[in-house]
């Protein structure tokens, strides 16, 4: 067991963790935060992506103990202050939500799209959430919030 | 009249839970000092379980229980049960389990699983299911004969057919002699796998006195409840299912006996201590269910115009090692086997069959999908010899409202299939030159519902006016919460959001068949619209008494209630139950629904459908002539739902049914080797469409209002993604004149069929 602190959405979290656990399983095990989800463990289904200092990462592939002192975000810090995320009300008024287990992989993978090119084509919305699997929408409506959330002017 | 909630795009009353990670999901629940288990599953498809040696295992400190098929001898299965909990004389597939371990840790219960020794002894294989028909095939089932089973299957005994079924209508011997023209085609479909997102998970507790408590990921708690009681022997009231608040998706794949088995037989052992699983992706493909492998053939006459006067379908559904829902998946898709015409003389023969190889069963479209493959796929062929385009061939044969159904059991009401394909092909010409490589495809399906099946609900209004709505119709994704508290709050005259929809929990609510087979808008949506009724009854007999008006000339609105003549003389729902209840007490609505109100059926699944879905798709696509890769670059969908309650929610169900449908027809297939075993259990090397495979989409809603239906609404889901692989396949033939008849149409199979001029 190693003591490292992991800084999630922007709380400061005192861990003590196997080295050889991953991201994902401490922050839903560890520190409670279950949003993030567990589609595969292989890093092929997209539905654990956090945001790594604002970069769409698989949190399955990441070992706990490399990303300490690093600015990691889940899907509980995306709204703030109570107030939902752009992209978390285009989801809900577009119907972009089915089951909603892709979903808190998908607004991350849109948030970091949309903090570096906040005018994207939806070409390049496609691309940013192709590794994000969603079996129930046809990726239609998702692909719809992202760019309505774009064009209401989305906000860090 | 113009309804307040009822054909509303409301937005979904989940959905704000969902995109702040809030959703609890079963994954996430907190099992109060719960083990974890882990299960043993075997590498071989088909061998003798010589000896299990669990000793080692038992010593690993941390290891709590381990069992083995010796320690719980029950046989569980819907409609034939030939399940068993732990497997325990023999090994009917590569990735059945042979033993599980309960232990503090899941890092230690796996360490448990290598722990334990197995001494297999090999029996031969059988892959294929026409090889399994065969009489000397070699049996997955020794003990077919001596199974319980439904009273509307039909298993044939000393073989691998663990279900036939046949219908007839007229003489389809006449029919084909009377034709123009005959046309013999065998299509085979593949297997997929459903993909929910979200893995299958489960946890169980058993109490002193022996009741058990299930959490599970499962489409119908009360089924659910029923299988295990009957697989136990014991009373329903010493088994509780309860399901996890929100199910990452389900499509067919989480109903029957999945995980909770081996939590059951684990926490046997753990003395109160819950015992929790969650499947690995690996084991979701290999040991949950997938959609059957299908081989169809297709025999049909015409006339020179296009009129079908003959066609016989034999149809061999491959269910893998255990029936599941297999029997019933044959017996509804046999029904829809000649597809949505006007046929005068009709054959159609379905066998479902035993092989080694994953369990197959439910999957969105129930069979459906791949006989319409069939059905539709040869309207095409036959419309080209014809020289008929695909849409005129389709409106000439296609059924219409008070039409006998194909396989002749009923009169069809609520039939949309000309709107649907009319507005499917809207505007789309079929005889202008286009682009090399540009292709056009049509196809139509139908779909029916299991009958006949019951529903129950209950709704509840408290003393503020809060109404409560007790159903165990589980949302798994499909938008079921919100739907039904539209219905319920049309019915109460009260806004959506002052209602609170519960979860299933077999203790708490009501009585549902299951939440599949597209039946819960139908089915569910009755029973909710009479317990709102009731519960409208009485609070308008309380309101007369107080406002001095007869309760037939009271109206409500936005939870008040008026004197029609005089509405100034109001009263709001709070002040109706304050008025009534000073000391306390709730207004009850019940409300039940069965199709066969009379009780005359002879069972589950013995009855014709009590509504039919209709649906036609459009699709455009653009083959890479040196690659052979297929760019699907239109969709039109046009899907009849009798009422849409929430038409923002059918279109979702549109999209992703449409998408769905489409990875099996270009990229989806579970690989099986020789020996049984799955060659691409994982998402590299089992394709899943992404974002990046998405065309544009058009979704339409017709309505053709369902008597029976409440506000006229049947049911969607799972007919979206019925027509769509043959009319990519329909689309394909069009763009570069090849006919695949073996799915999936991968650009390997099409470049080497383009080369070979086929």
């Amino acid at each position: 067991m190693v003591s490292i602190e992991l800084k999630v959405n922007g709380e400061i979290y005192a861990v003590s963790v196997k080295s050889n656990e991953t991201l994902l399983d401490v922050l839903r095990d560890k520190i409670g935060l279950t949003g993030t989800k567990k589609g595969c463990d292989t890093g092929q289904c997209g539905a654990c992506t956090v945001l790594l200092d604002g970069r769409p990462v698989p949190s399955c592939l990441m070992l706990a103990v490399d990303v300490k002192n690093r600015d990691i975000l889940t899907i509980e810090g995306v709204a703030r202050n109570g107030a939902l995320h752009p992209l978390q009300e285009a989801f809900v008024s577009e119907g972009a939500v089915q089951c909603g287990y892709c979903t808190p992989g998908m607004i991350l993978s849109a948030k970091a799209l949309l903090d570096r090119n906040p005018h994207p084509t939806e070409g390049e919305i496609k691309e940013a959430i192709s590794g994000n699997l969603c079996r129930c929408t046809g990726y239609v409506k998702i692909i719809q919030a992202i760019a309505v959330a774009a064009d209401r002017g989305s906000v860090k | 009249m113009k309804q307040a909630c009822v054909g509303q795009s409301i937005l979904r009353i989940d959905a704000v839970d969902k995109v702040t990670g809030s959703a609890v999901f079963g994954d996430d629940m907190d099992f109060n000092r719960a083990f974890y288990g882990k299960a043993l599953r075997s590498p071989f498809a088909h061998a003798r379980i010589v000896a299990v040696d669990i000793r080692e295992a038992l010593r690993l400190p941390g290891v709590k229980a381990v069992v083995t098929g010796k320690d719980i001898q029950a046989l569980g299965g819907e409609a034939l049960k030939d399940y068993p909990f732990i497997a325990s004389d023999k090994v009917r597939y590569a990735g059945e389990a042979v033993a599980a371990v309960a232990a503090v840790t899941e890092a230690i219960a796996e360490k448990a699983v290598d722990l334990i020794r197995v001494e297999y002894q090999e029996l031969p294989v059988v892959t294929d299911p026409e090889k399994a028909m065969n009489p000397k095939a070699p049996l997955v089932h020794e003990r077919l004969k001596d199974y319980h089973h439904l009273p509307v299957i039909q298993p044939v005994a000393g073989t691998n057919i663990c279900h036939q079924v046949r219908f007839i209508k007229g003489d389809v011997d006449k029919g084909f002699a009377e034709s123009d023209e005959i046309f013999e085609d065998t299509f085979t479909t593949q297997m997929i796998q459903h993909c929910a997102i979200e893995p299958h998970m489960a946890a169980a507790r058993v109490d002193a006195g022996g009741s058990i408590t299930v959490w599970v990921t499962n489409d119908g708690p009360h089924r659910l409840r029923k299988d295990l009681a009957e697989a136990l022997g014991l009373p329903l009231k010493k088994i509780r299912v309860i399901s996890p608040p929100y199910m990452g998706g389900g499509f067919g794949a989480k109903g029957g006996l999945k995980v909770e088995t081996l939590c059951i037989a684990l926490a046997l052992k753990t003395g109160g201590r819950p015992v929790k699983m969650v499947l690995t992706r690996e084991e979701v493909f290999t040991s949950s269910l997938v959609r059957h492998p299908s081989v169809i053939k297709i025999k049909t006459g015409v006339k020179k115009d296009g009129t079908i006067l003959a066609r016989e379908v034999d149809l061999i559904y491959d269910t893998g090692a255990y029936s599941e829902k297999g029997p019933t998946v044959c017996q509804q898709a046999s029904t829809a086997g000649p597809g949505p015409y006007n046929i005068p003389h009709v054959k159609v023969s379905g066998y479902c069959v035993y092989t080694n190889k994953p369990v197959a069963g439910a999957f969105r479209g129930y069979g459906h999908t791949q006989v319409a493959w069939a059905h539709e796929s040869q309207m095409d062929i036959i419309a080209a010899k014809l020289g008929i385009n695909p849409v005129e061939i389709r409106l000439k044969n296609a059924v219409r409202e008070g039409d006998i159904s194909p396989t002749g059991q009923q009169i069809l009401n609520s039939v949309g299939l000309t709107e649907c394909i009319q507005k499917a092909a809207a505007g789309v010409r079929w005889d202008e030159p286009k682009q090399a490589f540009h292709g056009q495809g049509f196809a139509c399906g139908y779909k029916n519902t299991k009958t006949p099946s019951g529903s129950s609900a209950l709704v509840k209004v408290s003393q503020d006016g809060s109404v409560e709505l007790l159903t165990s119709t589980v949302e798994i994704g499909q938008g079921a919460k919100t739907i039904l508290a539209q219905m319920a709050a049309e019915e109460l005259g009260v806004p959506v959001t002052a209602i609170t929809v519960s979860t299933p929990d077999t203790d708490l609510t009501p009585y549902d068949a299951s939440t599949t087979s597209s039946r819960s808008t139908f089915h569910m949506g009755n029973a909710v619209k009479k317990a709102a009724g009731d519960a409208r009854g009485q609070i308008l007999k309380i309101a007369a008494q107080v406002l001095g008006q007869p309760p037939a000339e009271l109206g409500i609105e936005a939870g008040v209630v008026y004197a029609l003549k005089d509405r100034q003389k109001r009263i709001s729902y709070t002040d109706v139950l304050k008025n009534q209840c000073r000391a306390g007490i709730d207004i009850l609505g019940r409300g039940s629904y069965h199709p066969d109100d009379e009780g005359v059926c002879a069972g589950p699944w013995s009855s014709p459908s009590i509504f039919w879905m209709y649906g036609a798709q459009y699709v455009e696509v653009d083959v890479d002539a040196e690659t052979g890769q297929v760019r699907v670059t239109k969709i039109v969908g046009a899907h009849d739902v009798g009422r849409a309650i929430n038409p923002m929610t059918c279109e979702g169900q549109i999209e992703g049914g449409i998408i769905q449908g489409m990875g099996p027809a270009l990229m989806e297939e579970m690989l099986i080797g020789e020996k049984g075993e799955v060659r691409n259990p994982n998402f590299l090397d089992y394709k899943l469409p992404t974002a990046r495979d998405v065309p544009e989409i058009l979704p339409i809603i017709v309505e053709t209002p369902c008597s029976e239906g409440p506000w006229g609404a049947k049911g969607l889901g799972e007919m979206t993604n019925v027509p769509i692989a043959p009319a990519i396949a329909n689309a394909i033939y069009d763009a570069v004149g090849v006919r695949i008849k073996d799915l999936p149409i991968t650009a390997e199979k099409l470049l080497k069929a383009m080369r070979e001029g086929k």
